[in-house]
């Protein structure tokens, strides 16, 4: 048998639109968005228009996978985003209690002393690049918190991460190869930390849960867990970051929005919210169906693999006024950021605590900043969208 | 009139509680959203009607 090499494929319909910019890829979206019916030359279908979205996520022969074809290269299916039916309820039901927002909310002090130590790092220096010194460390630090690891090991995880959510290879062959190769040195990991935690007395983090919880009357095996925390390392490691850094290189191009959020801290949340609506840092997932159905007038044959952009139907002129205008006081702001149907993400409530205190940490200490003169923040959406060159001035003392 | 949530529908998406929290909040155990008053007292009743459109999945319906 011969394997034929395949081509990186563009990672978004609306990458292949010539209103395509990098910087500013909303406009691209709402094109999207607006097509009656959105496609690939190669005739892979895409939902982009926020209504047909939420009515194709609710269907139910509507799958997060095919069974073959697991999400981000994982060599077996991602808990619980592989999963679909009654398995994938039965694990959000062991995994909801985990992330509401009253059991985040203990996290708050942590999230701000993190925040702190990391500003504390180039407070004095009059400039910083963003993403590096803040955006990146940060949900790493807490994610470790969380799960209750040794500091030490973040490196080990960003590695990892960085790997899955922006492969490296000219091939999709390649990037598989490489995306497994970290894959296995993750699982090797985590089973020698579950082996080491079993042999400690029980302790109050993620870990200890996922050892103690059952599930219909079973502990969750080593591959359970595993499964888990894999999925847990991508979605909560680089999601925020990226959300992070677009939301700062957002607030240091527009002084007077910053401003005016920071002088009435009760318009934070509501910013936040349609600073993801806008910014979208993850702009599409892809979902299977299951048997020939229509949506909104339109045929999905059993079979196909569907792009489903959040990032289009956030700007969906359809349903939001001017789409392209940031409106923190605007109404109704149905947005998908965190995407919808029942594999919506896990983590929002965590996502939405660590930008709030990140930001409100951030402009308590340095309140006034710009990026640094004669350079720009530069975006990448491959993947999550995130100012991915973020240097920023600011006055000291 | 009464404000309810599909449980079915609802995927925690939380923008009825981060707009109207004197009437909507997230359970404990999963973060999906329940109604705290029931029925809706009548100086909620507008804000009632208008947050039904800001549901992601629609969950919410009014009933008389």
């Amino acid at each position: 048998m011969t394997t034929e090499s395949t081509t990186v494929p563009a990672f978004c319909a609306a990458h292949l639109l010539d209103s395509w910019d990098e910087r500013n890829p909303q406009r691209a979206f709402a094109e999207l968005a607006g097509q009656s019916v959105p496609s690939r030359q190669d005739g892979t279908l895409v939902v982009a228009g926020r209504e047909e979205l939420r009515e194709f996520l609710r269907h139910p022969a509507v799958r997060a996978t095919d069974g073959v074809h697991h999400n981000l290269g994982a060599p077996r299916p991602l808990i619980p985003l592989d999963l679909d039916g009654d398995a994938h309820r039965k694990y959000r039901k062991l995994l909801d209690p985990l992330f509401t927002p009253k059991r985040v909310a203990a996290l708050e002090p942590v999230i701000r002393a993190r925040a702190n130590t990391l500003i504390d790092e180039f407070a004095d220096n009059g400039e910083a690049e963003l993403l590096s010194a803040f955006c990146a460390p940060l949900p790493g630090q807490i994610f470790i918190d969380l799960l209750g690891l040794p500091l030490e090991d973040l490196p080990f995880f960003v590695d990892f991460k960085e790997a899955v959510v922006r492969p490296q290879g000219t091939t999709v062959e390649e990037q598989q190869a490489n995306m497994r190769a970290v894959g296995d040195r993750m699982h090797d990991y985590l089973v020698r930390t579950l082996d080491e935690r079993r042999r400690e007395p029980a302790r109050d983090d993620l870990i200890g849960g996922f050892l103690t919880v059952e599930v219909d009357g079973e502990r969750l095996t080593d591959t359970e867990i595993v499964d888990i925390c894999y999925l847990l390392v991508i979605a909560g490691l680089d999601t925020v970051t990226c959300s992070l850094s677009c939301m700062l290189a957002w607030f240091a191009e527009r002084p007077s929005e910053r401003r005016r959020v920071m002088s009435d801290r009760a318009l934070l949340a509501p910013a936040i919210e349609e600073l993801m609506r806008f910014e979208s840092p993850v702009p599409l997932g892809h979902r299977w169906v299951t048997e020939d159905i229509e949506v909104a007038g339109r045929l999905f044959p059993a079979g196909s693999k569907v792009e489903v952009v959040w990032a289009a139907a956030n700007v969906d002129q359809d349903v939001f006024a001017d789409p392209l205008v940031v409106d923190f006081e605007r109404p109704h702001n149905a947005h998908v950021a965190f995407a919808a149907g029942p594999h919506r993400c896990l983590g929002s409530n965590l996502a939405r605590l660590e930008l709030r205190v990140a930001l409100d940490q951030f402009h308590r200490r340095i309140p006034e900043y710009e990026i640094a003169p004669g350079r720009e923040a530069t975006y990448i959406n491959y993947g999550v969208r995130a100012a991915v060159h973020l240097p920023i001035t600011f006055p000291v003392g | 009139m009464r404000a309810v949530i599909d449980p079915l529908l609802c995927q925690g998406h939380a923008q009825c509680v981060l707009n109207l929290p004197e009437l909507f909040a997230l359970d404990d155990n999963d973060s999906h959203g329940y109604v705290l008053l029931d029925p809706v007292p009548h100086e909620l009743a507008e804000q009632a009607r208008w947050i039904v459109g800001s549901c992601p999945e629609r969950a919410i319906s009014l009933t008389d």
